[in-house]
């Protein structure tokens, strides 16, 4: 009887210690990552101190590093992109779930997942060769490219927010003889906007995060902090992946202190806006 | 408890692997070949990885297409991404060999881990002032006007300067747009040099691989990509090398060098630059700015570095090898790509040089 | 706010009869279908960038690919890059290599991520810790990856596949935790129940049981992961370094990939190397597109307890 259970145990336990084990190397990877890429940086933010986020030179040869122009760059692209983007996934996300007759929302859905297939890299190509001659390489394009890259993610979020809107209360906008768009307003609006809110801020996480396309349709400028949405111009992720390649230490430290400032504020964004879809969701189907 | 014992111990293995020491030399060749000089043609595969010019990146693809022709166990890369990373990465070791317009400064030569460093010089060549201007063919520019263009001093192309170097062409009153580099590159270095020894008074950027370019410029990857903004974009100038300008389809000016003269950028008038240069003991020159009244003033050179102490038998055979070939029948790739030869006695010494490789 | 009409609205609407529900006052009838027209726009607004996208891909991508076919999959890349004609062969082995290595080091482990996570953890302290910082590692940007693995990695071990499949890893396992933790927690408990009351041990009923149950839901989600994995470029960039012949040597030297051709060609002057590029895309978007067509039949052919 003993021997018929020890295997059985061993192999219980061993299983328990492998799934122990796999969910270990997430912590220990996350730790690595945020240990290593904090060293990198410390040599550069020794050398420019608090300078590093308000300077706007970027200078190697004379060891001066400033990361504000790359941080108005990604701030201004992602900007640009929400402008854009925010409402064409709105509306889509409102047609698809309120407008389109059933027969159409699969095919709909499947064109807005269509969108997310495209990997960023292509995207970045046709904004260059396609894009770029008419628009310049500037905010702008890169805007517009981002645009397209998070329009899937906050229509499909914006979709499944909406959907919880309690059907009681949007048929009761219909019965007291609301039109469509007020019952919109009236019952979805006020219902959805944390849940939207939440779904744009995820969306603004992936803009600020985009390193190719970005790379290929914005520029490359120096220290351009600048309104003008057609300049050129230059983000964090953009000059990480251009100027890594031939980085010495004190260069590189700089890139890695941008990849640390851009991976706190990615974080951040998503944290927030993760947050407040999930508060939106669970709140009406009382899980 | 059993979690937090587990995460503890698994950092502990991960401190001691990242304290581990940076990679040994690690090819297939070096395992299967070590006594392996004299089969070169016939020993174990061998793979070499070079990056840096962009420069000399239509010579090295030809030249590797036709020497791994003849030799087919040895494979090459050579990855271009400019002169600034090529010296990066043979600082790092992470390549074997690396193409440069310009030799290491003397504050990064601290940070070359593998010894001394040999330049082999391969070839010169013309940086031309590509522009894209609808009805001007033949555009004329001093090096003032260059410099006032590169710094924006004169943002459209009918400004004063622009219209004093060229009497009677009619020039549009189109908005300039400034293509330039966005990596380290050897080009951008020899072009600063050029704009600093040419045009004292006016070039306020000094030089280097990279310079504080003013902010509304754009910036391309390699001599390709500035080509590229240039082809694309109307109203843009662009310095670029010959082989890709003319690759490409691009329109030039004409410069005028330190006699007066307005001279196209053409391998002779490269040729006629490289004839007085001074060459230093260890190869290292700059044609930039060269004497002589057929001589193309923004002509520049190129190496190929390696180090001279090799640790793999096998590899340094083969970088022997293939620079060899690069210093004698790989020279006849060069009219064909818009290239000037090396000068006469320097390819004599750079194979002279190749002794000096120890494996 | 439900507009309330005005008196005169109400008047009009008394002296109408009731036997149609449609809105009774123009303006808000107007607005209405102004409303409905706005949406039915934006969703043009989504398909035309995205028709423009991928006729770009197809009409320039399609002449290089279908050269002397099959030559584009096979031929290496041209060396000579200003050189027109085929040739990607190096690169889609080369995504193949990297995509498919991280898949067989993350899936497994994001599994059995999920598994810890869903069935021995769930609400402990540990268990939350590694669910919130899972969640967190989604959102690190790719470049921040392809840094780290140049960091730890290719600073020590020079370029390899391996490198571009550990960072491509990275970027998958908190993906694939996500999904699978999803997809087990709508397994029913009365399954697991009922395995219990069999007799049978817990790895026993998470692997034959739960995991079985699971696995349609599991397979789809990590294979929305790889398609996205295949199409990424800044942590290749910095681990897998630069080849134009095929390396199949998966552990050691240089190799490339076809986001890296792509990204490579796009500055390039030269229309040969453009117009491999395109073909390196519409290869790409294929790849993408059969993987997650994968995906959505085995949610649809086999999705039991639960959908979205």
């Amino acid at each position: 009887m003993t021997i018929l259970d020890e295997r059985p145990r061993r192999a219980n336990e061993a299983f328990r210690w492998l799934s122990v084990g796999s969910a270990t190397i997430v912590l220990l990877l996350l730790g690595l990552i945020a240990v290593v890429m904090t060293a990198g940086a410390v040599p550069v933010f020794r050398h420019m101190g608090l300078q590093f986020f308000v300077s706007r030179r970027w200078s190697v040869a004379g060891d001066v590093y400033g990361a504000l122009p790359f941080m108005w760059g990604t701030l201004y692209t992602s900007i640009i992109a929400l402008a854009i983007s925010v409402p064409v996934s709105l509306g889509v996300a409102l047609f698809i779930t309120q407008v389109a007759a059933p027969w159409m929302k699969r095919p709909l859905v499947y064109l807005v997942d269509l969108l997310a297939v495209v990997p960023s890299v292509v995207f970045g190509l046709w904004g260059i060769l396609m894009v770029a001659p008419y628009l310049g390489r500037s905010f702008l394009t890169t805007g517009l490219i981002l645009a397209m890259m998070i329009t899937p993610i906050i229509t499909s979020l914006s979709r499944e927010v909406i959907e919880t809107t309690p059907s009681s209360e949007m048929e009761a906008a219909y019965a007291l003889g609301a039109t469509r768009w007020e019952m919109i307003c009236g019952s979805i609006w006020p219902h959805s906007k944390g849940g939207l809110v939440g779904a744009v801020m995820l969306g603004l996480g992936r803009a600020m995060g985009e390193t190719i396309a970005a790379a290929l349709t914005i520029g490359s400028a120096i220290g351009q902090i600048t309104l003008d949405p057609l300049k050129p111009g230059n983000s964090m992720p953009a000059v990480i992946a251009n100027q890594w390649g031939e980085a010495y230490d004190l260069q590189k430290s700089a890139l890695v202190a941008l990849a640390v400032v851009l991976f706190g504020i990615t974080v951040l964004v998503n944290l927030i806006a993760t947050a407040i879809v999930q508060r939106s969701i669970t709140r009406t189907r009382g899980k | 408890m059993n979690e937090s014992l587990l995460f503890f111990g698994a950092l502990a293995a991960l401190a001691i692997f990242l304290s581990c020491d940076k990679k040994q030399d690690s090819t297939s060749g070096a395992v299967q070949n070590k006594a392996a000089e004299s089969t070169l043609l016939t020993g174990g595969k061998v793979t070499l990885n070079g990056s840096g010019s962009s420069f000399q990146t239509p010579f090295q693809q030809a030249a590797i297409e036709a020497f791994q022709q003849s030799h087919p166990n040895i494979t090459l890369n050579y990855a271009g991404g400019g002169s600034g990373r090529g010296r990066q990465q043979l600082a790092d070791e992470v390549v074997d060999f690396a193409g440069t317009d310009a030799a290491y400064h003397a504050e990064d030569l601290a940070k070359v881990k593998g010894g001394t460093i040999l330049y082999f010089p391969l070839l010169l060549g013309p940086i031309t002032i590509s522009y894209n201007l609808q009805g001007v063919p033949g555009l004329r520019l001093s090096p003032d006007t260059i410099a006032k263009i590169f710094q924006r001093e004169i943002k459209k192309w009918n400004g004063p300067a622009i219209v004093a170097d060229n009497p009677g062409v009619k020039l549009p009153a189109t908005d300039i747009v400034v293509a330039r580099r966005a990596d380290g590159s050897g080009t951008t270095e020899n072009f600063s040099n050029y704009l600093v020894a040419a045009a004292p008074g006016t070039w306020k950027l000094k030089s280097g691989a990279t310079i504080e370019w003013p902010h509304d410029t754009m910036a391309g990857p390699g001599n390709g990509g500035v080509a590229q903004i240039v082809k694309s974009t109307s109203g843009a100038v662009g310095y670029v090398d010959l082989s890709d300008a003319k690759a490409a389809g691009l329109t030039f000016a004409a410069v005028k060098n330190s006699t007066g003269a307005y001279v196209q950028p053409t391998a002779e008038s490269a040729s006629v630059a490289g004839d007085g240069i001074e060459v230093q003991p260890n190869l290292v020159f700059s044609a930039i700015n060269a004497s002589g009244a057929a001589s193309y003033p923004i002509t520049y050179q190129t190496w190929v570095i390696v180090y001279a102490k090799q640790t793999d038998p096998t590899k340094g055979a083969a970088i022997k090898g293939y620079l060899k070939y690069l210093l004698t029948d790989g020279q006849k790739l060069l009219p064909g790509l818009d290239y000037a030869p090396l000068p006469q006695g320097l390819d004599g010494k750079a194979l002279a040089q190749l002794d000096e490789i120890q494996r | 706010m439900i507009p309330v009409d005005s008196p005169a609205q109400q008047a009009e609407q008394r002296a109408t009869p009731l036997d149609d529900f449609r809105p009774r006052s123009r303006a808000r009838a107007a607005k209405n279908a102004l409303a409905t027209a706005t949406f039915a726009a934006t969703v043009v607004v989504l398909a035309v960038p995205l028709a423009l996208v991928l006729w770009s891909v197809v009409e320039r991508g399609a002449h290089v690919a279908l050269e002397r076919f099959p030559a584009f999959f096979t031929h290496e890349i041209p060396i000579v890059s200003r050189r027109s004609g085929p040739g990607m062969g190096p690169a889609i082995l080369g995504t193949l290599l990297v995509t498919g290595g991280a898949t067989l080091i993350s899936v497994p482990l994001g599994i059995l991520g999920a598994v810890y996570l869903n069935e021995y953890g769930s609400a402990s302290r540990f268990a939350r810790l590694v669910r919130f910082m899972a969640m967190v590692m989604t959102g690190v940007p790719s470049i921040v990856m392809g840094l780290f693995v140049y960091m730890v990695w290719t600073i020590r071990f020079g370029f390899s596949a391996f490198g571009g499949a550990l960072a491509l890893a990275c970027l998958m396992l908190p993906v694939v935790i996500g999904s699978t933790e999803q997809m087990l927690k709508l397994v029913p408990e009365t399954l697991r129940e009922a395995a219990y009351a069999l007799g049978a041990t817990k790895s026993r009923v998470v692997v034959s049981v739960v995991l079985r149950a699971a696995l349609p839901g599991t397979v789809s989600g990590s294979l929305l992961a790889v398609a996205r994995a295949a199409g990424e470029t800044a942590p290749l960039l910095f681990a897998v370094g630069a080849s134009s012949s095929y390396n199949s040597d998966f552990l050691q030297g240089a190799n490339t990939a076809l986001p890296m051709q792509i990204f490579g060609n796009a500055t390039s002057v030269f229309v040969g190397a453009q117009d491999r590029a395109w073909g390196a895309a519409l290869t790409l978007v294929l790849l993408a597109f059969l993987v997650t067509l994968a995906a959505r039949l085995f949610t649809a052919r086999f999705a039991t307890s639960g959908s979205r």
